[in-house]
């Protein structure tokens, strides 16, 4: 039940990293494995070495040679010492969402010259190419072997439960802000005005926003989320490698709970990831019913699943569970008294708004109504 | 490979993400057709092809046009792909498990190259039939697009749509055809390439950078270009990490498929269209002028030199 809600915790902020991208921005992040790995990468390789350093535990000049003895110096510090661990734990999620940003940052530059089919190109094979990269340079996170992580969360007490709830409870304040967040800006002027750069590009840089910074600034962000994200993930299973980061696990899975939710929509997205990792749960429970009467591994049977399923809502309900909602704007009237009498006057003259919702749903910005 | 990709991408506009797959299918057929029935994986090439094919125009039939239809965006028919690249995943897996454990067969996951080449002046056969085969594909390809009329007609249709309907030819059709090609050509890729190479599962899929870099290099509008691409990609790929593990020491090869995703970046941020669309006069013009400004000059420095 707890790893449910941990994994539920994890999918939900990366998902709506990606909605804010994706759903929201328009940008389709083919490559989101690549950020997330990066969060764990940082988590992975900078933490420990931190950890070392602050407590004095020799290295021997080769921190991932002599992992397994270093590790069990620094548990045994650590499991003490509350205060030091959850500063290396902040401070590992800091770092890597730092990396995460400069990585955003360094993506955002094709993401904003590029149309969508060939930045998914680009994402795709960059991710790919990260995660070769991460299979071979094994100084980092010690290639496909791995490497352990600092028990950070060692103070909670020996109890694997415990632990467990402990870490539940961070996962749980992060998603909650990350949810939080997310919302702010859907209902915030800033999310109309992503969606109108996603919807028409020109027409709002027609209206004074500049739709290249926007991009870019949502790109960092999202990327930033999603390697805080992914550095969590690393602290609370104890290590990491390179071989699950893969497309699947990170990209497609997350497609898919935004598809299934709904893009665009939080609670949509949030339903969505929910129902993701509980049928995944549920199927990992069920399958070693019948495992022994099919002569292949049911996991496969599980992508078979999901793709399916995927491709089914694409094509029956392609807004997911719960669509995009339109923006909630003000009543006409409300606008009109806000425009005062002159503008009312010329509006009347004939009311031909293409977009009403948009048009009218940036008080911010009166003067945008007649224009449409 | 290339060229199949360009091919789809042609008549639906979508990257084919699954694309890798069918090379994997391709791969799998050979494995097959050499470990279960003991037959010689050459023979299993036309059959590769045929399966390559027909599930390529399911896949094109079965989702991409049906969610077409439906009025998905772009953003969704790449998602549709990447599914089915998933659902391809599970599909070799659960097939591979089988054959495992039906013929007890061995190592169906990850197969080392399949020892079934013959050899011919002390080369192995893969040599001399993979360019034969190449170039018979290309040339057979060249001709039928330009000199059958069914060929001339999906060029048109693919090209121009709205126009080639007006001229009564049957797009469908001619995109369904592109389809089977495509399919084919990377599952012929694939039934060749593990005899020499290792295969498994998702090394299909793996390949999806340099199939990727080899069409945006050459355009993903032309098929010339994707064959051209194809080519520049393939051979860059090896001499630079040929040349790197000769500079830097072997460590570099791991990084082999950075230089296919370098090109493709340089390509896209450069000319996103590739080289097809690339105005060579305007290029090689004032090379050729700036050669013969630096060839007046030193023939003026000789003569000085000269003393004339």
């Amino acid at each position: 039940m707890i790893d449910l809600m941990i994994a539920f915790a994890l999918y939900l902020v990366v998902s709506l990293s990606l909605n804010l991208e994706a759903g929201f921005a328009g940008v389709p992040n083919f490559g989101k494995v690549m950020f997330v790995a990066a969060g764990a990468v940082v988590a992975g390789s900078v933490s420990g070495r931190l950890a070392a350093f602050i407590l004095g535990v020799n290295t021997h000049g080769n921190y991932n040679g002599f992992i397994a003895q270093i590790i069990t110096q620094l548990d045994s510090s650590l499991s003490g010492n509350a205060v030091l661990s959850i500063e290396i734990l902040l401070l590992g999620v800091l770092l890597a969402a730092a990396i995460g940003a400069s990585l955003g940052f360094l993506t955002s530059y094709p993401a904003i010259r590029l149309r969508e089919d060939y930045l998914g190109m680009l994402l795709l094979a960059s991710a790919q190419l990260f995660q070769i990269f991460l299979g071979g340079y094994e100084p980092l996170i010690g290639g496909t072997q791995g490497i352990e992580v600092p028990n950070l969360f060692g103070w909670a007490g020996n109890g694997i439960e415990v632990r467990d709830v402990v870490v539940l409870g961070f996962l749980a304040l992060f998603a909650g802000l990350v949810y939080f967040y997310a919302e702010r800006v859907a209902r915030s002027p800033l999310g109309r005005t992503l969606r109108a750069v996603r919807d028409n590009e020109v027409a709002a840089r027609a209206l004074g926003k500049d739709d290249v910074a926007i991009r870019r600034n949502v790109i960092i962000i999202a990327s930033a989320i999603s390697a805080m994200a992914g550095a969590l993930l690393t602290f609370y299973v104890g290590a990491v490698n390179a071989e699950s980061w893969t497309r699947i696990t990170w990209t497609f899975w997350i497609w898919v709970m935004l598809i299934i939710g709904g893009a665009a929509n939080n609670a949509g997205v949030a339903l969505g990831a929910f129902s993701f990792t509980f049928l995944f749960k549920v199927v990992d429970q069920v399958k070693f019913y019948f495992q022994g009467s099919i002569p292949f591994d049911v996991n496969w049977l599980e992508y078979l699943m999901f793709a399916s399923l995927l491709i089914l809502i694409l094509a029956f309900r392609p807004g997911g569970i719960l669509p995009e909602k339109s923006s909630v704007t003000l009543p006409w009237r409300t606008v009109a008294e806000i425009m005062g009498p002159k503008s009312k006057a010329r509006s009347s003259s004939g009311p031909q708004f293409g977009t009403p919702e948009r048009a009218k749903g940036d008080p911010d910005e009166p003067s945008s109504a007649p224009t449409t | 490979m290339a060229v199949g990709l360009t091919l789809t991408y042609l008549t639906t506009k979508v990257p084919n993400f699954a694309y890798g797959s069918f090379v994997t299918i391709g791969g799998y057929t050979s494995f097959s057709v050499f470990r279960i029935n003991h037959v010689n994986p050459y023979f299993a090439v036309p059959l590769a092809f045929l399966l390559g094919a027909v599930v390529s125009v399911a896949m094109y039939l079965g989702v991409l046009r049906t969610l077409a239809r439906r009025g998905s965006s772009l953003v969704a028919l790449m998602i549709s792909t990447l599914a089915i690249d998933i659902a391809f995943v599970g599909i070799f897996g659960i097939y591979s498990d089988y054959i495992g454990s039906y013929y007890r067969i061995e190592n169906t996951k990850n197969f080392f190259r399949l020892l079934a080449d013959f050899s011919l002046f002390g080369l192995p056969g893969l040599f001399y039939v993979t360019p034969i085969s190449l170039a018979t594909i290309t040339i057979a390809l060249f001709l039928f697009l330009t000199r059958t009329k069914f060929g001339v007609a999906m060029r048109a249709s693919v090209e121009n749509p709205s126009l080639a309907r007006v001229l009564g030819i049957d797009v469908e059709r001619a995109y369904i055809f592109a389809w089977f090609l495509a399919g084919g050509f990377a599952a012929t890729a694939g039934s060749f390439s593990v005899l020499w190479l290792q295969g498994g599962t998702t090394f299909g899929s793996g390949l999806i950078v340099e199939i990727f870099a080899a069409s945006v290099l050459g355009g993903l509008a032309s098929v010339y270009g994707a064959a051209l691409g194809g080519l520049i990609i393939g051979a860059t790929e090896i001499l630079l990490t040929q040349t790197g593990i000769a500079v830097f020491g072997s460590w570099i090869s791991i990084y082999q498929k950075g230089f296919p995703l370098l090109i493709m970046v340089i390509t896209l941020l450069l000319f996103p269209r590739g080289l097809v669309s690339i105005n060579w006069h305007r290029i090689i013009r004032p090379i050729a002028v700036f050669v013969g400004l630096i060839g007046n000059r030193l023939g003026e420095i000789f003569r000085f030199v000269r003393g004339e």
